[in-house]
This record gives structure tokens, C-alpha cells and sequence, in this order.
């Protein structure tokens, strides 16, 4: 028991850490943050984006495609980074709960116990 | 390591792995968890709705299982201490928690057997018998296995010592290890290539399990559509990203992947053309591209990020294409269509099939080349070396603006790791365990026979044939040595039934039951024989060459046919080539024509059965031109064909044959020496007469002389002419003898000095079978009798035809 409870507090805690920050980074990798966020001006999925080399009007069209492909892209991007952002803090938040109860779950026997022997219950 | 290793029972790790078998970790954690979390609700609701507050003293128990849990996952990896010294601390989980408080090698032995790496060198080297049969009992030499395993593992820069280095370093401390491994036909580098081996094996499974595609749900989303490419190519990107790849970074395809990214990263000419012979790994080197740019590190060029390779489907677009014209109108749409996404990178696969005639008659190369000038299409071709010589002259302008990447066949070491890459999906698909033993045959038997693709295809493609031999589901050194037995007609593994064994220690007499005396010549031929399929010949070289000289008639072609009946399967398996037939200096190129030039040229036939008699008959005649290109074969069992493709003798006999000084040889005889006296002088007799070079004549491993038959050996060769017949009339039921006198009339009026016994078996075939059938016809001939050929009767039969 004695070396279940030293592992507890000392190696088990600190991969939980490790655990807590490899799924935050996957939540971020998951929604593409890093990418979306370099990209966000680019078209969308190359919408209409091609380079025109035809007359003045078709320039001006092709340009105007483009610019409409962009504006697409940059909303829809901004809204996944949005959803990534709250999805990171979501499991970073778990995470940190976790950390602050990880001590306390083998003290529960006890407390369960001494709960028990006060007569104390909810409501 | 100068300390001693010590081996700790009562340390943390060695209790935690102990532990980890007794309660099977990886099962029960996840049902730990489940019942923590039924208990902790269980109790809450007990205090919540029955208002009884020992709920709390259940929902606290909770704690308990979750602790479990927690801690059961922790020792499901236990991995290594990083900085630990002692054996406890470096030793896999799986072999420290079998072990007893003082374990002797006996009881290492069993616990590495039960581990992953034990049961993996015991199946793959088939040492399992072996480790616990010789492992000693005593305590004490334990000591000397730790120090061994410790300095392995420093030795092969693994991780931490596996049950595989364990296995390694029990051996290694055994007594007469060499010696005993020898039996299983193994050696100490063996021992280690399967450590090896093992620990490449565990690297591929982990590297399969990790994240294969990276960049996320918005990774595509500034690139564009691609529907018609969805329709004719594959993405080979896709297919990775989804089933994952099994490949290793071999140092060479390390290069060429560096050279591609290079090629298509930087400059003009975005592309890069992959040259290499068939099975070099033109194809596995884009997979591998594909797979590196899916997961992009700090050495792929930003250019490249997250770039998806499609490799087009000519027999589609043909399909598709029915009109003259739509098909280079399909591939420009195809390309502008990869152009514009931005994300794609075209590869053409047998690309020669687009710039030929391949491809329903039409060369797009013309539609290509301003696609490849321009530069703004990615693309990658993989063709063979003399297609892209035979495009490069056809086309200049197009191969400018090409990068060329050659591809060299990969070495042993490479070819060993690529097979042991590709056998995990072979394993899975036909159901059998490769050996180690089979993967080392694969590699020497493919480099030896295989001669239409590089290494590693040849090695893996004769893996992959030998599946169909495996025994009890073991491919085996066997099984490989089976598989090329059948597909190229060779003998390759030692002689082991008794059939074969009897033939080849009984050669001489089957020999001679087809041709009189000849001792010496048989006597070499045959040992020759025997050393090679005992495996104590030299395998580079031919089974044996050797040249006999002497007068016509005395036995020298019949001895070349009597050892293709009697031990090669037949006399079809005689290659003859009358040399006097190539007396002018341009008849080499008949000699090693292409098979479908001629496929009875030498070269051609050695190709379709390598395992034969060759019958070089009146070397003295051939030109000089011929006599040369054969020296090569001669010497290193070697000869390159028209297309200068290597044609592989060393599994044939070859026998060459002249009448150079056969008058010479009668005389001398005539006058009494024996052949063992005057031979080293005829040679020198030749070479000085200039009728064959020294240089020549070195080649050969036994020069041999036939001296002319005398009148004992002639009535023999009689017997063996009537044998002959009475062979032919055993469908009659009648059979012939022929007196002492009568055979030597026979023997008489069928020798010519000139011609020796050639004419011998016309004469007695005329004579006997004329009697016989007039016998026949007659009705004095029953079935079942015996017919008497006397002398008078022959006379009368000779004078007829003489008349």
C-alpha cells in the first residue's frame, strides 16, 4: 500500500499533468487552430479562385469571386477556431478538476466513512 | 560496465511488474473505472432517495476502484528507468514479473518464453527447444547472462532489455554455443539480427498505432475540390491517412525521399522522375513520401505540407477516352484540375505508358511537357532505366525538363528490413509465420535466380511465392528453397531423401550401365556432382567444366547424355551446341540470343532450365570471338545475353568436347602408355600446336582424355546396342541373344578406327532387328520365345547389305 501511495502522489500525479496536456494539445490539433488561424484569408476551398488573364471585366469578375471565396473562408474558419477555443478550455477546465481532486480520491474510503458515522445526509 | 549487474527481487519496478501479471492490467481497467462509478452513484443515491447515510461510507469506495484503475494503467506500460543501472530497472515488464527471488538461466529461459520477445525468437529462429533444453540450473551462472544482457543492450542502443536481448545473452553464455547453435543452422550474428529484428518489429507496430493523419478537420479547407481526379486517380494520401503503412526509414530511401522533396519543393522543374529497375522501390518510395507529408516534420519544406498524392489510372482514362483527341483533352482537364486545388501532387506510375505508344496509341508527352515548363503542377514518375534512355532519346526537350532520381537495387541489410516490413501484411494475408531462416534464403536465392527485378522486390516477391510451402504454417529455409526448386527448375537445398542420396553415391555404376569403361572421366564428373548437392562446392562458379579430349565414338557425348538421364531428370535436360556450327566472328550474337529471337540459343535454354548438362561438342572449331564469351561462363557460372541480360549457369554441368589430337592419343596408346602418362604433355602438345590458348584451358576443372576402345569394351558396347533391342521388343513378348562369334563379327564390320564405336550401333540394330523381324514375320517367333542369332545368319544379313 505504501508504494501504491507514494506512486499516487508523486509519478501518478504528475502523468496526469502529462495526460491533461497531451489531450488539450489534441483538442487543438483536432480543430486545426494553428492552421485556420494562418489561413484565414484564404479562399474557400479554392471557390471560383482561379487567376483570370482574360479581358478587364473578367478580371474585375474573377477578382470579385475571389474576394467573396475569402470572405467565406474567413468566417467559416473564425467560427471553428471559436468552437476549438471553448472545446480546449472545456477539457483543460476537466483536466484542471482532475488535478485538484487526484489527491483527494484515496482519502475517499474516509471521508465516505466518516460522512457515514456523522448521520448526514443530503437535503 | 565495470560493476556487476545486480538483479533486485524486492525493488519497486520488479514488485509493479509482478503486480501487472498477477492482475492482467489491460482487461480489467477499464471495468475497475465502471464499477468505481456504479459504486459511487449507488452510494449517493442511497443517501439521496433512502436517506441511509452508510451511502456515503459505499459511494467512498469508489476511491478505491478509480485508485486501482489508475494505478492498473500505469503498469500495463511500466516502461524502463531511464537512469536505472541495476536489471530490475532496465528489464521489459513482461520477463521481470515471471522471475523467481534467485533465478538460475533455466528459470530465465521460461520466463522469457512466456514473454512477447521470447515467443518471437522462438518462433521466428525456432531456438524455443533449445533455450530451456541447454539453459543451466545452476544459480550462479545467472550472474554471467545479466553482465551479457546489459552489454547488448548498450551494444544495440535499445530501449530497455526485451526478452529478445535476454534470449540473446542466454544463449551467448551457454556452453558450445557456436556449436550447438550450428545444428540449427544458426549463428551469433543471427542470434542478434533476430534481437534486431524484434526490436524493428516493435518500432513498426508503434509507429502503425500513433496518429498517421495530422492537420485536423480544417487541413484541406484552403485547398480545392477535386472530383474528376477522385474519379480516375487514387489517393494514395487518403488510403495512408485511413489504413496506415508499414515501411521502414531505410538510410537509402531516407536520400531519395530528401531528393523528391528537394526536387519538387525548389525551382522550375516541380517534379521528380524515379528511375530504377522493377522491385527497386520506385512505388514503395511515393507511399512513403505520401505517409511523411501526411504528418510533416521540421524536414519537409513548407511547400509540401499536407500535400495529397494521386496516382492516375491509365487503364481508366483509356476506358473513358473513346474519341480520338478525348484522351489528352481528359489529362490536360486532369492536371488543370490538380493545378488549381494547390494541394496535389500527380504521380504517374509506369509513366512510360503515357509518352509511348501505351497509351491507346497516343504519346502526351506533347500535352505534358507545357504543364512540367510551366511548373505550376507537382508530379512524380516512376519508370525503368531503359524506358526513360529509350524516352530521353525520343523526346530531349522533355527529359530537360525532368528531374532524374535513380534508384539503386538496396543491400543486404536494407533488403533484410524491407522484407521483414512487407511479411507483416504476407503473414496476415496467407496465415504463416516467416522464419528468419527463410527470410536469409529468400535474399541468397533471389539474388542468385531471380534475375527479372531488383533487390528488394526479388527477395519479397519470392517471400511471398514460398507462402504456398510453409509447413505446419511455418514458411521455413525449406519452404523458400522449395519455392525456387519449382518455379526455376533448380536444385537448391542439399541432397536429403534417400532416393537422391542412393543415385549420386551409386553415379559411377548407373554411369556405366549406359557406356563402357571411360573410368576416369565418369569418376570425375560424378564427384563433381556430389560436391555440389552436398553444399561443399563453390556456388559461384558452374556445378563443374570440364573439357574431354579424344577420337570420335569413345564415349565422350554419351557420358554427357548418360548424367542428364541418370541424375538431371532426363536427356532433355542436355543443352547440346555443336560449336562447329559458330565458326564465324558474328555468330556470338546467336549464341546468346534472346530467348525471343531464338530460344534455342544458349543463353535462352540455360534461362528456361538452368539446372542442366551443357554440351559444348567440338570446342576446336568455334571462333575465337565465341571461344571468349565463353570464358566468363567458364569461370564465374556467368553469361550476359543479347539485351546484356545475366544468364545464371551455376547450377549446370558444363562439358566441352574436341578431337584435337585424337590420332596422337591412338598412337601412343597403340604403343602401350597408359592416358595418366602422357596427359599433362598432350595438353602441353595442344597449347604449343596453338589449337587452344592457355587461358582457355585454365578454365576448365579437369581436362580429361578418352583413349580408344578395345575389342573387350567394343563386345560390351554390343551388349549394351542388344539391351537396347530387347528393350524395344518387350512389347512383343519375344526377346534376341546373339552369340560370342556373332558379336564379334559385329563388332568387326561396325568399328572404324576413324569414326570409333559411332557406326557400331547402326550396323547391329540393322543386322539384329532385320533378323528378327523376318523371324516375326515367318511365325517362327512366337510370343514368349527366345530368339538365337547365330553367326551364319549374320554374315548372310551383312553380305545382303554389303551387296
Amino acid at each position: 500500500m505504501l508504494t501504491l501511495a507514494r506512486w499516487w502522489y508523486t509519478t501518478g500525479w504528475a502523468r496526469l499533468f502529462g495526460h491533461i496536456g497531451q489531450r488539450a494539445s489534441n483538442v487543438l490539433a483536432a480543430f486545426s487552430v494553428g492552421l485556420l488561424a494562418r489561413t484565414l484569408f484564404d479562399p474557400f476551398r479554392q471557390i471560383a479562385a482561379g487567376r483570370s488573364s482574360g479581358s478587364l471585366n473578367d478580371q474585375t469578375r474573377a477578382f470579385a469571386d475571389r474576394t467573396f471565396s475569402r470572405f467565406i473562408g474567413a468566417f467559416v474558419r473564425f467560427m471553428v477556431i471559436v468552437i476549438g477555443l471553448l472545446a480546449w478550455l472545456i477539457v483543460v477546465l476537466i483536466g484542471l478538476v482532475q488535478a485538484v481532486l487526484w489527491p483527494v480520491v484515496p482519502l475517499l474510503p474516509i471521508v465516505g466513512l466518516v460522512l457515514a458515522m456523522t448521520g448526514w445526509v443530503i437535503g | 560496465m565495470n560493476e556487476q549487474p545486480v538483479f533486485n527481487y524486492r525493488s519497486q519496478r520488479a514488485r509493479q511488474a509482478r503486480l501487472r501479471r498477477r492482475i492482467a492490467p489491460s482487461d480489467i481497467y477499464w471495468v475497475l473505472l465502471l464499477v468505481g462509478l456504479v459504486v459511487a452513484v449507488g452510494g449517493v443515491a442511497i443517501v439521496w432517495y433512502m436517506r441511509q447515510p452508510w451511502g456515503w461510507a459505499l459511494a467512498g469506495l469508489s476511491g478505491l476502484f478509480w485508485v486501482f484503475a489508475a494505478y492498473g494503467r500505469f503498469l500495463r506500460d511500466l516502461p524502463p528507468k531511464f537512469k536505472g543501472t541495476s536489471v530490475d530497472d532496465l528489464l521489459d515488464a513482461d520477463v521481470l514479473g515471471g522471475l523467481p527471488p534467485l533465478p538460475t538461466p533455466h528459470d530465465l529461459a521460461e520466463a522469457i518464453l512466456r514473454a512477447r520477445g521470447g515467443d518471437f525468437m522462438a518462433a521466428r529462429l525456432g531456438i524455443g527447444p533449445f533455450l530451456t533444453e541447454h539453459a543451466s540450473q545452476q544459480q550462479a551462472d545467472t550472474q554471467a547472462v545479466w553482465q551479457e544482457a546489459l552489454q547488448l543492450h548498450f551494444q544495440l542502443g535499445l530501449p530497455s532489455i526485451n526478452a529478445a536481448t535476454l534470449a540473446a545473452a542466454l544463449l551467448r553464455r551457454m556452453p558450445n554455443y557456436t556449436a550447438e547453435l550450428a545444428k540449427v543452422r544458426l549463428g551469433d550474428e543471427d542470434i542478434l539480427a533476430g534481437v534486431r529484428w524484434f526490436a524493428h518489429f516493435e518500432t513498426l507496430l508503434a509507429q502503425h498505432a500513433t496518429r498517421k493523419r495530422d492537420g485536423g478537420i480544417g487541413r484541406d479547407w484552403s485547398f480545392g475540390y477535386t472530383p474528376l481526379l477522385s474519379r480516375f486517380g487514387f489517393n494514395l494520401s487518403e488510403d495512408i491517412g485511413y489504413n496506415g503503412l508499414l515501411t521502414s526509414d531505410l538510410p537509402s530511401r531516407q536520400t531519395i525521399l530528401s531528393e523528391m522533396m528537394k526536387s519538387l519543393s525548389a525551382g522550375a522543374r516541380r517534379n521528380a522522375v524515379l528511375v530504377g529497375q522493377l522491385g527497386s522501390g520506385k512505388t514503395t518510395s511515393v507511399h512513403t513520401l505520401a505517409q511523411k507529408l501526411l504528418t510533416p516534420g521540421e524536414d519537409v519544406p513548407v511547400e509540401l505540407h499536407y500535400r495529397q498524392i494521386i496516382a492516375l489510372d491509365p487503364a481508366r482514362l483509356i476506358a473513358e477516352a473513346k474519341e480520338r483527341g478525348e484522351l489528352e483533352e481528359l489529362v490536360q482537364r486532369l492536371c488543370s484540375e490538380a493545378a488549381a486545388a494547390k494541394n496535389i501532387i500527380l504521380f504517374l506510375d509506369d509513366a512510360q505508358l503515357f509518352f509511348e505508344e501505351g497509351m491507346g496509341a497516343v504519346d502526351l508527352g506533347n500535352v505534358l511537357m507545357p504543364i512540367l515548363e510551366a511548373g505550376g503542377l507537382m508530379m512524380i514518375m516512376a519508370m525503368d532505366e531503359q524506358r526513360w534512355t529509350k524516352i530521353s532519346q525520343a523526346n530531349p526537350a522533355l527529359s530537360q525538363y525532368l528531374n532524374r532520381i535513380m534508384l539503386p537495387p538496396a543491400d543486404k541489410d536494407e533488403t533484410m528490413l524491407a522484407m521483414q516490413d512487407e511479411l507483416i501484411l504476407l503473414e496476415y494475408e496467407h496465415k504463416v509465420v516467416y522464419m528468419y531462416q527463410a527470410l536469409e534464403a529468400a535474399y541468397r536465392l533471389s539474388s542468385r535466380y531471380l534475375s527479372d527485378q531488383a533487390m528488394p522486390g526479388r527477395a519479397v516477391k519470392l517471400l511471398e511465392s514460398s507462402a504456398g510451402f510453409a509447413n505446419e504454417g511455418f514458411v521455413t529455409q525449406h519452404s523458400v528453397e522449395q519455392a525456387i526448386e519449382q518455379t526455376q527448375g533448380v536444385k537448391v537445398d542439399t541432397a536429403s531423401n534417400e532416393d537422391e542420396r542412393q543415385v549420386l553415391l551409386n553415379l559411377e555404376q548407373l554411369i556405366h550401365a549406359r557406356m563402357i569403361n571411360q573410368s576416369r572421366a565418369v569418376q570425375v564428373v560424378s564427384d563433381a556432382l556430389r560436391r555440389a548437392r552436398a553444399g561443399v562446392r563453390n556456388t559461384e562458379r558452374p556445378i563443374g567444366t570440364f573439357l574431354f579430349l579424344g577420337p570420335t565414338g569413345v564415349g565422350k557425348t554419351e557420358l554427357a547424355k548418360s548424367l542428364a538421364a541418370v541424375y538431371f531428370g532426363g536427356e532433355d535436360h542436355l543443352v547440346r551446341v555443336d560449336l562447329n556450327e559458330y565458326v564465324g566472328p558474328n555468330d556470338v550474337e546467336r549464341l546468346i540470343a534472346d530467348a525471343s529471337q531464338d530460344e534455342h540459343s544458349l543463353t535462352a535454354q540455360i534461362a528456361h532450365q538452368p539446372f542442366s548438362v551443357v554440351l559444348l561438342d567440338e570446342i576446336e572449331k568455334a571462333h575465337p570471338n565465341v571461344l571468349n564469351t565463353l570464358l566468363q561462363m567458364l569461370d564465374e557460372g556467368i553469361l550476359r545475353d543479347i539485351n546484356n541480360r545475366q544468364v545464371n549457369f551455376r547450377d549446370a554441368i558444363i562439358i566441352a568436347t574436341s578431337n584435337a589430337g585424337a590420332e596422337l592419343i591412338r598412337r601412343r596408346i597403340e604403343s602401350g602408355q597408359q592416358l595418366e602418362q602422357f596427359e599433362q604433355q598432350f595438353t602441353d602438345e595442344l597449347v604449343n600446336a596453338n589449337v587452344f590458348r592457355p587461358e582457355f584451358l585454365n578454365r576448365f576443372d579437369e581436362i580429361v582424355l578418352f583413349r580408344p576402345l578395345n575389342q573387350d569394351e567394343l563386345l560390351q558396347v554390343v551388349d549394351l546396342i542388344l539391351q537396347g533391342i530387347n528393350k524395344g521388343l518387350e512389347a512383343q513378348k519375344v526377346s534376341v541373344s546373339v552369340d560370342l562369334e556373332s558379336r564379334k563379327l559385329l563388332v568387326a564390320s561396325g568399328y572404324d578406327p576413324r569414326l570409333g564405336a559411332r557406326p557400331m550401333r547402326r550396323v547391329v540394330q540393322r543386322v539384329v532387328e532385320n533378323i528378327v523381324a523376318n523371324q516375326m514375320l515367318a511365325s517362327q517367333a512366337a510370343p514368349g520365345s527366345e530368339i538365337k542369332i547365330t553367326v551364319d545368319q549374320v554374315k548372310q544379313m551383312l553380305e545382303r547389305h554389303d551387296a
